[in-house]
C-alpha cells in the first residue's frame, strides 16, 4: 500500500512510475494528490494527462486484454482514472489540449440490457473519456435531451434484443432530420448486433466488445480532430 | 421403461419387411412427460435452507423490492400489507410465503391441443422444452446467421418430431425476418400448427401477451373453458423474467398479468449473472433469486388467485476477467440444487437448468457444458427444463446440430430418470436360472423378451469398430447430427388439424395484422 509512502518525497520520475502503479492498483485518493502535485510542480495538464494518466491506464488495458486483471480491479482503475480526469479536464480544454472526448452512452428503448454497456463506459473512462451514462430503455428524446445538455462528440447505443436493434436507426434518423447527424461519432454495440447491421442503419462503427469500443473511439476522434484541424488551417 | 409392454418378435412375425419398417421408423413419443423414480439429490440440509429463506425475507423487508412502471402492482401491494416507498416495495417477512402458501398451486396441467401431450408441471414429473431466445441460427452447411420465420417453424418441426421433447418451447429462434410488433402472431401460429405439443407465448408487450391468449382460446374452442372451474384451461406457459438485482419492470408485468388473469401460467425467473446481478457466492445468488421469485410469484396470486406459477431459476456466472457470461460452470449447479429444494420448501413447480454453453459450435466444449448442467437439473428434480435444446454461444445462437445432439441426450436422462426396476421382470432371477455359470445370455427368453428396449440406444452416438466408422467416412458427431435433422425436416408431416380451426386462427392473424401498421420499434 501507498499509505506509507510521501508522495511528495518522490522526484517526476519515479511519481510517474508510482501514478502508473497507483493506476493499477486503483488508488484514487493517491492518483488525485498526484496530479495536483505534478500540476503544482508546474507540469503541464496535458503531459500529466499522456505520460502519467494514459500511460497507466494502457497498462491496465493489456493487462486486462491479456486476462492478468479481473473486472473488478479495472473498474478501481478506471474510477482512479476518472478522478484524475476530474481535475485535468478544465485546464485541458484552458490550454486547448486535444480533446480526449466526451460520450452520452444508453440502451435504447424497450431493452434493460445494460452490463455490457456499463462495462464500456467503464472502460472508456479508463481511456480518459468522459462519459455520460443514461441508463437503459432510452427513447430518442433522451438521447437529444442528453446531447443538448452535455454537447458530447460521441453518441453510444447499446441493445441486446433483435426487437430493440431497429430502435438504433430511430436515433440515427432522428439525427439525420435534425441534421445533426454529422455532428457526432456513432457507436453501436450489443451481442446480436453486426457491421452489416451498423452500417445498414447507418452508425459510425460496430463495436464487437469494450476494448474495440475504446480502440474505435480513439480513432475516429483523432481523425475527427485532425479534419478540425485541418478545417481550421485551411 | 419399467413397466413397458415388450411386443413380440417371435416367428408369427410378418418377417423382415415388417420388422425393417418398425425397427426404422422414428421412436414414437413414449411419454408425455417423465416421472422421475429417483431420489433428489441435495446439496443443502434444512438447516441451510431455513438461512436463505430467512435471508430472503431480510431483503424483501429491508431492502425491499422495485415493481417499476406499474401503479396497479403498487396498489396490490399496498392492499396486500406491503410498504411502499415510490416504486420500491417492502414486502413484510412471510407475507409473500403465506400468500403463496393459500393460493399457488403445487402443480398444474398444460394442455396440448393433442390430450395425449398435455404435460403435468410439478410434483415429481420433468418436462423438456427447446432452447428459448436466441437470434442467431447455426448449422454446419451454412454457418452462424439471424433466425427467420423458416428456422422458427424448423425447429418447431424438430421439436414434434423429437420423442424426447414433450414441449414446444416459446421463441426457439428470433424471426427477424418480420416485424417486430406482429411476428408474434406467426411464431404462436407456428407452435400451434406445426406441432401440437404444449407451447409458450410471447411476452414482448401486454398486447401480445393477449394475442397469445386469443389464438389459444380459438385452437382449444369449446375445450378452452374448463367446465370444472368454470375458468380457462391452462394451454399456455409464459417466460417472465426478473430484471435483477430486485426490479420488475412494466414490460414483464405486463404480460405477467395478462396471463395470469387469463388462468396461464407463469414462469416467474430471476436470470441471474452472478458476479453481475448478484453475488458471487451460490448462497447470495441464491438470495437474490428466492427474493425476486417470490415477489413474483406472490404477485401472480395477487392478480390472479391460483394462477399457474413456476418459480424459476437461471443461475449463471460471468467471466470476472472479460464480464462474458459462462455457462456449465460448477457453482451454478449448485445454485441450482438448492434453489430447487427452496422451490419444493416453498410448494410451487420449479424450472432450471438446460443444455447450456457458451460454445459457438457443436464441439465438446458445447457437450460437456450443456451435460455439467442438464444433469444437475435432472437429479435436482426440476420440472420444466427449458433450454433442453439447440442452445449454444450463450443463448445468442440456435444450433440444428446441438439440438438433436441435445434432444439424444434428453431421451438419455429421461431413462436415467425412470429409475430402477424392481419387478420380476427387473429381477431377472428366470434368466440367471436357465443362463447357469459359464455361459452367455443372449439367447435366454428374458433377453429375447427384453432386448429391444432394454438399453437407451442414442440415435448419434457411433459404438462401431474403427474401421467400419472410417469406411462410413469418419464423421464425428455433428456431422451425423447434420444428416440427422436433414433427415427428419424431409420425412416431417404436421400434425393434423381441424381446417376450421385453423382458419380462424388464420382470420385473427390476418384481421390483426391488418389492425395497425408494420413497425420494427
Ligand atoms: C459504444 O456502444 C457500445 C459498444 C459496445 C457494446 C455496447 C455499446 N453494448 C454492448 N457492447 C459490447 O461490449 C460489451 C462488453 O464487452 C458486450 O456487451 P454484452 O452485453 O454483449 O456482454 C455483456 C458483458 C454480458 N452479456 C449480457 O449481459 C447479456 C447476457 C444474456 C444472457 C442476457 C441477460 C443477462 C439478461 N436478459 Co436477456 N440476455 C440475453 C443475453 C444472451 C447473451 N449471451 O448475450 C439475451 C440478449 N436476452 C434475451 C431475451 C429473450 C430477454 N432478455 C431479457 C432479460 C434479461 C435479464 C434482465 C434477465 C438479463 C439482463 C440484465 C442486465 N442488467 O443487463 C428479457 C427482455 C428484457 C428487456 N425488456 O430488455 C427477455 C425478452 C427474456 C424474457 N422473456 O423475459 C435473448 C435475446 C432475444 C432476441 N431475440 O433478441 C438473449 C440472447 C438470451 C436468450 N437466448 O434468451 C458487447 O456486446
Amino acid at each position: 500500500m501507498a499509505d506509507e509512502l510521501d508522495l511528495n518525497s518522490l522526484n517526476d520520475e519515479e511519481l510517474v512510475g508510482q501514478m502508473h502503479d497507483d493506476l493499477y492498483d486503483g488508488l484514487k485518493d493517491e492518483i488525485e494528490q498526484a496530479v495536483h502535485i505534478l500540476l503544482g510542480r508546474g507540469w503541464q495538464p496535458y503531459d500529466v494527462l499522456t505520460q502519467a494518466l494514459v500511460e497507466g491506464m494502457r497498462v491496465v488495458g493489456e493487462d486486462f486484454r491479456d486476462g492478468i486483471l479481473f473486472v473488478p480491479e479495472v473498474l478501481l482503475a478506471a474510477n482512479a482514472m476518472k478522478a484524475g480526469m476530474a481535475i485535468l479536464r478544465p485546464l485541458l480544454a484552458e490550454t486547448g489540449a486535444p480533446k480526449i472526448g466526451k460520450m452520452v452512452i444508453g440502451t435504447v428503448k424497450g431493452d434493460i440490457h445494460d452490463i455490457g454497456k456499463n462495462l464500456v463506459a467503464m472502460m472508456m473512462e479508463g481511456a480518459g473519456f468522459e462519459v455520460i451514462n443514461i441508463g437503459i430503455n432510452n427513447a430518442v428524446e433522451n438521447f437529444l435531451a442528453a446531447i443538448a445538455e452535455h454537447q458530447p462528440d460521441i453518441i453510444g447505443m447499446s441493445a441486446l434484443l433483435t426487437t430493440t436493434m431497429p430502435y438504433m436507426k430511430v436515433v440515427i434518423d432522428t439525427l439525420k432530420e435534425k441534421g445533426m447527424r454529422n455532428d457526432f461519432i456513432v457507436l453501436v454495440g450489443g451481442a446480436p448486433l453486426n457491421e452489416a447491421f451498423a452500417n445498414a442503419i447507418g452508425a459510425d462503427a460496430y463495436c464487437r466488445d469494450a476494448a474495440v469500443a475504446v480502440e474505435t473511439a480513439k480513432n475516429l476522434m483523432a481523425r475527427r480532430q485532425g479534419s478540425v484541424q485541418e478545417r481550421a488551417r485551411a | 421403461m419399467p413397466d413397458a409392454e415388450i411386443p413380440p418378435v417371435g416367428r408369427r412375425g410378418a418377417g423382415r419387411a415388417a420388422r425393417r419398417a418398425a425397427r426404422l421408423a422414428p421412436v414414437a413419443a413414449s411419454v408425455p412427460f417423465i416421472t422421475r423414480r429417483i431420489p433428489l439429490y441435495a446439496v443443502l440440509n434444512d438447516e441451510g435452507l431455513a438461512l436463505i429463506e430467512h435471508n430472503a425475507d431480510t431483503v424483501l423487508e429491508e431492502v425491499g423490492i422495485d415493481f417499476k412502471g406499474d401503479a396497479e402492482a403498487l396498489a396490490l401491494w399496498r392492499e396486500a400489507g406491503a410498504g411502499i416507498d415510490g416504486e420500491r416495495v417492502h414486502i413484510p417477512r412471510g407475507l409473500c410465503r403465506s400468500i403463496i402458501a393459500a393460493h399457488a398451486p403445487a402443480h398444474y396441467t398444460q394442455h396440448a391441443r393433442n390430450p395425449a401431450r398435455s404435460v403435468v408441471i410439478g410434483d415429481d414429473h420433468t418436462v423438456f422444452a427447446p432452447a428459448y431466445g436466441p437470434p442467431f441460427v447455426h448449422d454446419l452447411d451454412h454457418g452462424r446467421r439471424y433466425g427467420t420465420i423458416e428456422d422458427f417453424r424448423n425447429f418447431v418441426r424438430l421439436a414434434y418430431l423429437s420423442p424426447w421433447l414433450h414441449h414446444s418451447g416459446g421463441t426457439v429462434c428470433e424471426p427477424v425476418d418480420l416485424p417486430v410488433n406482429k411476428r408474434h402472431l406467426d411464431m404462436v401460429y407456428s407452435h400451434m400448427r406445426y406441432s401440437d405439443k404444449p407451447f409458450m407465448g410471447s411476452v414482448t408487450a401486454p398486447e401480445r401477451a393477449a394475442d397469445t391468449v386469443a389464438m389459444a382460446e380459438i385452437l382449444f374452442g369449446a375445450d378452452w373453458i374448463d367446465p370444472a372451474t368454470g375458468r380457462p384451461r391452462t394451454a399456455v406457459t409464459s417466460l417472465i423474467n426478473a430484471n435483477s438485482p430486485l426490479v420488475w419492470d412494466a414490460t414483464m408485468l405486463g404480460a405477467l398479468k395478462t396471463y395470469a388473469r387469463a388462468n396461464q401460467a407463469n414462469l416467474i425467473t430471476p436470470f441471474i449473472l452472478a458476479g453481475a446481478m448478484a453475488p458471487v457466492t451460490a448462497v447470495g445468488a441464491c438470495t437474490v433469486t428466492l427474493a425476486e421469485a417470490m415477489a413474483g410469484i406472490a404477485f401472480t396470486q395477487l392478480v390472479s388467485p391460483g394462477a399457474p406459477v413456476i418459480l424459476g431459476s437461471f443461475c449463471s456466472s460471468i467471466s470476472m476477467k472479460s464480464g462474458a457470461p459462462t455457462f456449465g460452470t460448477p457453482e451454478p449447479s449448485l445454485v441450482l440444487f438448492v434453489m430447487a429444494a427452496l422451490a419444493r420448501r416453498l410448494g410451487v413447480p420449479f424450472r432450471s437448468g438446460g443444455a447450456l454453453c457458451a460454445a459457438k459450435i457443436p464441439d465438446a466444449q458445447a457437450a460437456y457444458e450443456s451435460a455439467m448442467t442438464m444433469l444437475p437439473a435432472c437429479l435436482a428434480g426440476t420440472n420444466f427444463i427449458l433450454h433442453t435444446a439447440g442452445w449454444l454461444e450463450g443463448g445468442l445462437a440456435m444450433g440444428y446440430e446441438k439440438f438433436v445432439m441435445d434432444a439424444d441426450q434428453a431421451g438419455m436422462l429421461q431413462t436415467l430418470l425412470n429409475g430402477v426396476d424392481l419387478s420380476p421382470g427387473g429381477q431377472a432371477m428366470d434368466a440367471i436360472r436357465e443362463v447357469g455359470p459359464g455361459r452367455h445370455f443372449l439367447g435366454c427368453a428374458h433377453t429375447q423378451a427384453h432386448f429391444a428396449t432394454a438399453f437407451h440406444t442414442s440415435s448419434l452416438a457411433n459404438n462401431n469398430s474403427f474401421e467400419q466408422w472410417e469406411a462410413e467416412g469418419r464423421q464425428d458427431m455433428a456431422q451425423r447430427a447434420n444428416a440427422q435433422w436433414k433427415r427428419m425436416l424431409r420425412d416431417y408431416e404436421p400434425p393434423p388439424i381441424d381446417p376450421a380451426t385453423d382458419d380462424a386462427l388464420l382470420d385473427f392473424i390476418a384481421r390483426r395484422k391488418a389492425a395497425f401498421p408494420d413497425s420494427n420499434v
